[in-house]
């Protein structure tokens, strides 16, 4: 049966793309437009990857990294960002959680920048789920 | 005291004349003939002298000839006898003063030394006037010849080229700002060349009527010209210059030239930087924009392409739309530009402002489906048709409610019910105010002075900064004015005033 990966990400153009590279390489994709229904998606469809976006409305990518990571039923899924913020940026904005007082979360297993060509969003995908 | 000098051969008469004189006042000398009275006379200078006319050796026109060459001033009265008419007439010849008959009367004698003494009085008075009047001459020249060269030293050192003809326009005077300024050494220039050849044709024209008198010439207002040098150079210049007039004469023309290279390059140089700065600021966030809708052509053709193999016409519509929304960003964009960057004249037609506000949910109605955003209008009823410029209306309320409604749906705050108003009302004094409020996230100051003055986006790659720039030159070239009101948390309201007219025909009332 084909994995399931879930794009979480306000922009319906990038969503129409991830969406086509996913299925061209035999996984399966699952959309959803933003952090809060990205976390109902999760928890009802348990896929084997997530790719993040960081900027949406309502519950950004930031927050919901950090959600997933400190949840001990959802921390073992991976996830890969796919965002035009920098990596760097990305760092130092869950370094700024940390400092509120929550935990120290792992780095992404993937860091992908927009735009991406989708040949490397499938190399990415396909090396972290085999 | 008067001298005065007898000259007589005849003994009595000298004694007479002698004895009566000096009983009048005057210092008295004799002489018996010419010769005896010439040294006399160099001896002590009289001012008067009474000579026969007839007398043995020298006679007495001899001895006035003699007189006037020592003394032109000297007043020689000859004594005459009867028959003596040619001698007299050749003595009045030489100078004589006067003449006195003999026998000598007192009456006579006394009128002639009274003429006599008049005489060298206002002789004397004369030399005093010409010796004056020469003093004065001679200062004056000097007061003329000072500053004359104190003018000669200002057009010397002037920096500007100052350069002078006479009435047929040679050149009669050119200073060292005029080597400087047309490159020509004076030695090639002083009375070998004319304006006609040194000037551009726009200042020759206008000089040459006024040297010849042609009509009114005025080009005393700086002006800028552009001269020719020596080289061929042409040199940017402020010009003025004055035809010049002796009593009504023209007597020439004079030319003033400030040279321009410097100040030009200057401004040149920061018209420039200033651009390259404005441009460097907009290209950068322009190019991050475009490169997005560069990315979501090139997603678009990916997956068109995917769709095409596999005749997936699902996918071929998504396909589609993506290029189809990415192209409709960069015309949007390139619109934005062209209203930024143009002066854009107002459209004005009778239009209903309440329809324009019903058009622009209906357009946004997609975006807040979906958002959990509500969209309200409260129009005004008595706003009905008006002379106005829809398009303005329509962009400038179309990007306000676009940015309230995404002030909205990136509010971090959960759980709100968020809503955007749009509201219509006639004000005093025939203006229309429209305000887009919207509960959003709000903004702090400091971002709130940003929103008017530069390409600043909050954003990130999703805006370009352009869409208030151009809403509030939008506003503005329609005469009204834009506010903004805003708190950090609570959400923003946008006002635009705007002044508008009555339509001809007056369709007033409701326009539901």
């Amino acid at each position: 049966m084909a994995k399931k990966v879930l794009n979480v990400e306000d922009d319906a153009d990038t969503r129409t793309f991830v969406s086509t590279v996913l299925e061209e390489n035999g996984y399966l994709p699952i959309m959803a437009m933003d952090g809060e229904e990205g976390m109902k998606k999760v928890k009802k469809e348990r896929p084997d990857l997530i790719i993040l976006d960081i900027l949406m409305p309502r519950e950004s990518g930031i927050k919901m990294y950090h959600e997933l990571k400190l949840d001990p039923n959802l921390k073992d899924i991976p996830v890969a960002m796919l965002s035009g913020v920098s990596k760097r940026t990305f760092l130092r904005s869950q370094a700024a959680l940390t400092e509120f007082g929550d935990e120290t979360v792992p780095e992404p297993q993937a860091y992908l920048e927009k735009p991406v060509e989708p040949e490397d969003l499938a190399e990415t995908v396909k090396k972290i789920l085999g | 005291m008067s001298k005065l000098l007898i000259i007589d051969d005849e003994e009595g008469i000298r004694k007479v004349l002698t004895l009566s004189l000096a009983s009048d006042g005057y210092d008295v000398s004799a002489a018996a003939g010419g010769e005896e009275g010439i040294e006399i006379f160099k001896k002590e200078s009289p001012s008067i002298i009474l000579t026969d006319i007839k007398m043995p050796g020298m006679d007495g026109v001899e001895t006035l000839k003699k007189i006037k060459g020592l003394n032109p001033d000297a007043e020689v009265i000859m004594i005459t006898g009867h028959g003596d008419m040619d001698l007299a007439i050749e003595a009045l010849k030489l100078d004589a003063s006067d003449f006195l008959n003999k026998p000598i009367k007192d009456e006579a004698l006394s009128v002639a030394l009274k003429r006599a003494t008049q005489r060298i009085a206002i002789k004397q008075k004369l030399k005093a006037y010409t010796d004056d009047l020469e003093r004065m001459v001679s200062i004056a020249t000097e007061e003329v010849k000072r500053r004359a060269e104190f003018q000669n030293k200002l057009i010397t050192s002037s920096n500007d080229a100052v350069i002078a003809t006479d009435e047929k326009g040679d050149i009669i005077i050119y200073n060292k700002g005029s080597e400087r300024i047309f490159g020509y050494p004076r030695s090639e220039i002083i009375r070998k060349m004319n304006i006609d050849r040194l000037y551009p044709q726009e200042i020759v024209s206008e000089f040459r009527s006024g040297l010849e008198m042609r009509g009114h010439v005025d080009l005393s207002t700086w002006r800028e010209v552009e001269i020719l040098t020596k080289n061929g150079e042409a040199v940017p210049t402020r010009f003025s210059g004055s035809i010049l007039y002796a009593e009504d004469e023209v007597v020439g023309c004079v030319g003033f030239f400030q040279d321009l290279r410097e100040i030009k390059r200057l401004q040149k140089e920061l018209i420039t930087s200033e651009r390259l700065a404005a441009t460097g600021q907009t290209v950068a966030g322009l190019a991050h924009y475009i490169k997005n809708i560069l990315n979501g052509l090139k997603g678009g053709t990916y997956v068109l392409n995917v769709a095409l193999d596999k005749s997936n016409t699902d996918k071929i519509k998504s396909g589609w739309a993506m290029i189809e929304r990415n192209v409709g960003r960069i015309s949007d964009l390139v619109l934005d530009l062209l209203a930024y960057s143009k002066e854009r004249k107002p459209e004005k037609e009778n239009c209903f402002p309440n329809e324009i506000i019903k058009e622009v949910c209906a357009l946004m109605e997609s975006r807040t489906r979906g958002n959990n955003v509500e969209i309200k209008i409260d129009l005004d009823p008595l706003l009905g048709a008006v002379f106005i410029d829809p398009k303005a209306i329509h962009r400038s309320l179309l990007n306000l409610v676009s940015n309230a409604i995404d002030a909205c749906i990136f509010d971090s705050a959960s759980k709100k019910s968020w809503q955007v108003t749009i509201t219509s009302a006639i004000e005093k004094n025939h203006i229309i105010k429209f305000e887009v409020a919207d509960n959003g996230m709000g903004m702090d100051e400091e971002t709130k002075e940003k929103i008017f003055s530069s390409l600043f986006s909050t954003k990130g790659e999703r805006g370009t900064g352009l869409g208030l720039l151009v809403t509030e030159k939008t506003i503005k070239e329609n005469g009204g004015m834009i506010h903004v009101a805003s708190k950090k948390g609570n959400g923003t309201t946008f006002n635009i005033y705007l002044p508008y007219q009555e339509t001809e025909k007056k369709e007033a009332g409701n326009t539901q």
